[in-house]
């Protein structure tokens, strides 16, 4: 929903930002390991201590490292005792950050902390992720998620939108970009390489990695305080589609465009775009289905195929969209996140700076 | 920097999964070498079926036959079969639109190779030799230049229906315990227990897992604490467990080891299960060749003061 559609029509902001370099693997940390030094930096760039915050939400999936309940010892990283007001979502840390703009609106609390991690290296990601699947009719034959991407390309070329040279130069633009991300972990000239799953080749692919991000929300007057340009949520809203995948048009996103169309995206063009795409063709699709023009920065970070560390990825994109509007690099951003097999579920968040 | 500590870990269940009388239905079919689709109320027919419209969420229960013949309204080529796939040989992944049906199955296709496949080329079910009510039933599709095979008009009613399948879900993992948790295993296997202590408030927490949970910061400074400690509370267990060799009744206790503000917790023996009590003091027993002390036993000395331990229960 839109802020004007909100009760109570409190001003929200991303007030801060932080990520870890994201790397292959990090076995020598555990995940509150790798977790803290973010938090840490993300309370430092605002000056709160933990006891400050009003409300602190998180994201990650135990799956993916085979820990169960690493959640509950990443709390530990928060100083969670004696007991804060905290939730946690097993989805991307966007889903997280949507909890805690809801928890803001009703005034409970004025600042937030959302933070995720996923740690892919202990694991095989592509093998984890069809433990999501429809357990009766689909996760029985174990179709990875380069296949099912894969699928999805194909259905795009088939439909005559997109070939393999131009999957291609997604692919490079968003790692040409990344050169000037210090904490990308593919960047530069990479090879397009052999197939994965054809069509998809390697470069078509995000690497695999572990990773870490946190975001401070602020509400009205404390988010100016804490903030010389706060990064206004003007709108955030996630739809999702039917499971079945042969039910979905796999060629566009109609999920991903109402939601947008709900977090008033499509009201004014935005200068900036952070799509997550973990795959080049779902790229194309989004930038159709979310009306981005050319004159629309995309994915200046490089996006998820320069990295993307499961559960964190989609809060790095409205991060990277906030710390943008901070830095005065853009006035109107969209940030998207992605969650479920071909784009199955998707969350927008419209984000703007005070006018300079 | 210590060497990483790793070892192989392997999460594997078999998931245990009621069915709705749609997918019941749909998978006995194929048992039967039938498929089933579910109509819906604007008249289009879904493959495989679901219990709830997609779009409306109103109840379906009208089921169709369709053909096993269909056509691929996309496709992917897997030369590297994963674990647990369809075929261990290379083949495609397709999304097959059913004759008769208005949406794809997604399964694999047996092909010799990657450039016999196109959108839109025509395929049947290969059945599975032996059945028993699963997705896997259909062992694939291949390529089939026939005619669309007659849909059968079946009722959807079967005797001996399938009411559950057993999925069984099996993941690999490489674990490594991080660093608080390398340096307290690494002292282990030299018969020390070493906990880590929170530069804030001071605190020794052992095991150590790498945060202190009250000050959310690093802990990082090592301390060696036991090796005796105070019983500061325990139970008594008196099932059995499977593939460990105890004899029940047993003690079960946590002990807050000298020096530590945390209790771990550990077996009580060398004392009658009945004798065991809050404030027994306790050293740990090894056996030769284990990384952790084998159980708890008296230490003869007078029991701990309540008010020592009263903040460790």
């Amino acid at each position: 929903m839109t802020r004007e559609e909100a009760p109570g029509h409190r001003e929200i902001a991303v007030v801060a930002f932080a990520q870890t370099d994201h790397r292959r693997t990090s076995d020598e940390l555990s995940e509150v390991e790798m977790l803290m030094p973010v938090l840490h930096q993300v309370l430092d760039r605002t000056g709160l201590n933990t006891s400050d915050i009003g409300f602190t939400c998180s994201g990650s999936s135990d799956y993916l490292a085979g820990r169960a309940f690493s959640f509950t010892l990443a709390l530990d990283g928060v100083g969670a005792w004696p007991p804060i007001s905290e939730s946690h979502v097993e989805m991307d840390g966007a889903w997280a950050l949507y909890e805690a703009w809801t928890k803001l609106l009703t005034g409970d609390a004025d600042t937030a902390l959302v933070y995720s991690y996923g740690k892919s290296s202990p694991g095989s990601v592509r093998d984890v992720l069809t433990r999501q699947l429809d357990p009766y009719y689909v996760a029985p034959l174990w179709p990875d998620s380069v296949a099912l991407a894969a699928l999805q390309a194909q259905a795009l070329i088939d439909r005559g939108e997109t070939d393999e040279p131009a999957l291609a130069q997604v692919a490079a633009r968003n790692r040409a970009d990344a050169a000037a991300n210090s904490h990308a972990q593919l960047t530069g000239c990479v090879p397009q390489g052999e197939y994965v799953v054809r069509p998809l080749r390697t470069g078509d692919c995000p690497p695999v990695g572990d990773g870490a991000a946190a975001v401070i929300l602020a509400a009205g007057e404390r988010a100016r305080q804490l903030c010389a340009r706060p990064a206004w949520i003007r709108g955030i809203d996630h739809r999702i589609e039917a499971h079945g995948l042969g039910v979905r048009d796999l060629t566009d996103s109609p999920s991903a465009r109402l939601a947008a169309e709900r977090a008033g995206a499509f009201q004014r063009p935005v200068d900036t775009a952070e799509l997550h795409a973990p795959f080049t063709a779902q790229e194309m699709i989004l930038r159709k289905a979310l009306r981005l023009g050319d004159s629309v920065t995309v994915n200046p970070s490089g996006g998820a195929l320069a990295a993307n560390p499961m559960m964190a990825a989609g809060l790095i994109r409205i991060g990277e969209a906030a710390a943008r509007i901070h830095r005065g690099e853009s006035d109107r951003a969209l940030a998207h996140a992605t969650s479920g097999p071909c784009l199955q579920q998707n969350l927008v968040a419209v984000l703007e700076g005070d006018p300079r | 920097m210590p060497e990483v500590l790793k070892a192989p870990l392997v999460v594997e269940f078999p998931f245990t999964r009621s069915l709705g009388p749609v997918q019941s239905a749909f998978l006995t079919g194929l048992r039967e070498r039938v498929v089933l689709g579910v109509r819906t109320g604007d008249g289009r027919t879904l493959v495989p079926p679901v219990e709830y419209d997609p779009v409306t969420a109103e109840e379906l229960r009208d089921l169709v036959e369709v053909a096993p013949t269909g056509t691929v309204t996309t496709w992917a080529w897997n030369h590297a079969p994963r674990r647990g796939q369809p075929l261990d040989t290379p083949f495609g992944w397709a999304l097959v639109r059913l004759d008769g049906a208005d949406t794809s199955l997604l399964h694999a296709l047996d092909a010799p190779g990657p450039d016999v496949l196109r959108t839109g080329m025509r395929v049947r079910i290969r059945w599975a030799a032996e059945r028993s009510g699963a997705i896997t039933d259909i062992a694939c599709f291949e390529p089939y230049d026939g005619d669309p095979a007659e849909s059968g008009a079946h009722s959807g009613e079967f005797e001996d229906t399938v009411t559950g399948i057993v999925a069984p879900a099996r993941l690999d993992y490489t674990y490594s315990p991080g660093r608080a948790q390398s340096a307290y295993l690494g002292a282990l296997s030299e018969r020390r227990t070493v906990g880590e202590r929170c530069p804030s408030c001071r605190k020794v927490y052992v095991p150590p897992r790498g945060a202190c949970p009250t000050c959310g910061v690093a802990t990082a400074e090592q301390v060696e604490v036991g090796p005796r400690g105070t019983v500061t509370t325990f139970c008594i267990v008196n099932i059995k467990a499977k593939n460990l060799d105890i004899e029940v009744p047993y003690v079960y206790a946590h002990i807050a080891l000298d020096g530590a503000d945390l209790a771990l917790h550990g077996r009580i023996g060398g004392i009658p299960y009945d004798q065991v009590r809050m404030g027994l003091r306790v050293e740990p027993v090894w056996t030769p060749g284990a990384r952790h002390p084998d159980h708890y036993r008296p230490t003869g000395e007078p029991d701990a003061d309540y008010e020592s331990y009263k903040e460790l229960l």
